[in-house]
């Protein structure tokens, strides 16, 4: 039962697939208005997973603080805001709401993208630290050019020169590189998830 | 559904004919003989099973986070291969917490995680609570702030953390960097791959994240997609060596033979 199952998820997911891509590719007539059912289908699905995540959000939460786990006071923290934002939302308090959004959520969240300087000047400090290897070398070497370069200094004219290099040529075909590695990867594993080879099918 | 034009229609089903071809040939191949494409080691691969024996030692679970990464976007594929790597994890591991801020993902996980566990005859051990939802921001600052609580909560031993991270895993890795925790970082994005270079203790690079099924599992089709992988890069960097001979020559020829 549960191989027929597992046959039949295969071959739906399968023909959905061929039909998106096939809407996707020649287009126009029946498939492609199809394919566009089909991509709406997931929007739907998309907007319902929300409850999901919320269910999970609780779940995960209540159980915490009933188990008196580490640090459960924080839990206690995100269940008292998570209710606080439905409770002001089902009572259409929007102003509230958008209060808590600009003055709570976006400081702390500007808060900390300042400790992200902090934790990466860190990081080429630790990397150096730990071992010192000649990819580490040049990384760090590399991460000073750029800073330095970046200076508004007539007597560091010369590192912007090398950082204009830097960045055009060796950065610029790295970033190309890694990204087409990744494009790669991705069109095989389609092909893997078209053709029902992905674990998601297979067991 | 935004209609192709007829050269990118034909490249596209070119590469997908390709790609096929490559996968069905490197399964078969890999299928007959194992050892006839040896993977090459990454070293990210060859930590993952010391990171949960250390894990298994000190009685603490192995931490997996998929980002903002979900499934009906430009990231499914990504998430899918990362939810491999979850799988792998959690099948070795004696306990796995899977973070991600995308909802979707949760489902997907859920059914890899009962899997894992009547995999292993456990089933009635099964619990959702280790797959977590952090709902995430178009800034994911307060996702990587969620996950640096999580590390410390949760004592974790060690993290996985991939996907789309930005420069905000600059943080979540300092935190286990401080609490002496293994991590194992890469992102899709270029600035969170940086950084994962700095401060992780191993990092994985671009393609390198789509292949854990093939390097942690024991699955001929998976060796056989890291075979068409390499196929598809011999046929790229074939391509764009041609290209450059194509578009040097003429000038070359031009300033040899003086325009004659």
């Amino acid at each position: 039962m549960r191989r027929l199952f597992t046959t039949l998820s295969t071959a739906v997911a399968m023909s959905f697939g061929f039909l998106t891509l096939w809407g996707l590719l020649v287009g126009g007539g029946v498939v492609t208005s199809l394919a566009n059912i089909i991509l709406q289908l997931v929007l739907l699905t998309v907007a319902l997973s929300i409850l999901i995540g919320i269910l999970n959000l609780f779940g995960v939460h209540f159980g915490r603080i009933r188990r008196r786990e580490r640090q459960w006071g924080y839990s206690v923290v995100v269940l008292v805001a998570a209710l606080l934002v439905i409770v002001l939302w089902l009572l259409n308090i929007d102003d509230v709401n958008m209060l808590l959004l600009e003055n709570v959520q976006v400081a702390v969240e500007s808060a900390l993208a300042g400790l992200v300087l902090f934790a990466l000047v860190f990081g080429a400090y630790r990397m150096l630290n730990r071992r010192i290897t000649w990819g580490n070398l040049l990384f760090v070497l590399s991460l000073l050019v750029i800073l330095i370069g970046a200076l508004p200094l007539r007597e560091t004219a010369f590192i912007a020169d090398v950082r204009a290099w830097l960045l055009a040529v060796p950065v610029s075909a790295g970033a190309r590189g890694i990204l087409l590695g990744i494009a790669l990867a991705t069109v095989v594993t389609g092909v893997r998830v078209l053709i029902g080879q992905d674990r998601a099918y297979r067991e | 559904m935004p209609r192709l034009d007829t050269t990118t229609q034909f490249i596209t089903v070119i590469i997908i004919c390709l790609t096929l071809l490559s996968i069905v040939q490197g399964a078969l191949v890999a299928r007959r003989r194992k050892d006839a494409f040896p993977l090459r080691p990454i070293s990210a691969y060859e930590s993952i099973p010391y990171m949960i024996g250390t894990a298994i030692e000190a009685g603490r679970p192995v931490h997996v986070s998929l980002a903002n990464t979900g499934l009906g976007g430009s990231t499914t594929l990504l998430t899918l291969t990362n939810a491999e790597m979850f799988y792998q994890t959690a099948l070795r591991a004696e306990a796995s917490i899977l973070t991600a801020s995308d909802p979707l993902v949760l489902p997907l996980s859920y059914v890899m995680l009962q899997r894992v566990y009547a995999r292993r005859d456990r089933s009635e051990r099964f619990s959702g609570r280790y797959l977590r939802w952090y709902p995430s921001t178009t800034q994911p600052l307060a996702f990587a702030s969620a996950l640096t609580v999580t590390l410390d909560a949760e004592q974790v031993s060690g993290s996985i953390l991939l996907g789309n991270f930005g420069s905000e895993l600059a943080l979540v890795l300092d935190a286990a960097n401080r609490r002496k925790q293994g991590s194992i970082a890469s992102s899709i994005d270029l600035q969170g791959q940086a950084v994962a270079y700095a401060l992780a203790g191993t990092t994985l690079i671009g393609e390198e994240m789509f292949v854990a099924g093939a390097y942690l599992g024991d699955n001929n089709a998976q060796r056989g997609a890291v075979v068409a992988l390499d196929t598809l890069r011999w046929f790229l960097i074939g391509g764009i060596v041609l290209y450059t001979f194509v578009s040097l020559y003429e000038p070359v020829r031009t300033a040899l033979l003086g325009g004659g």
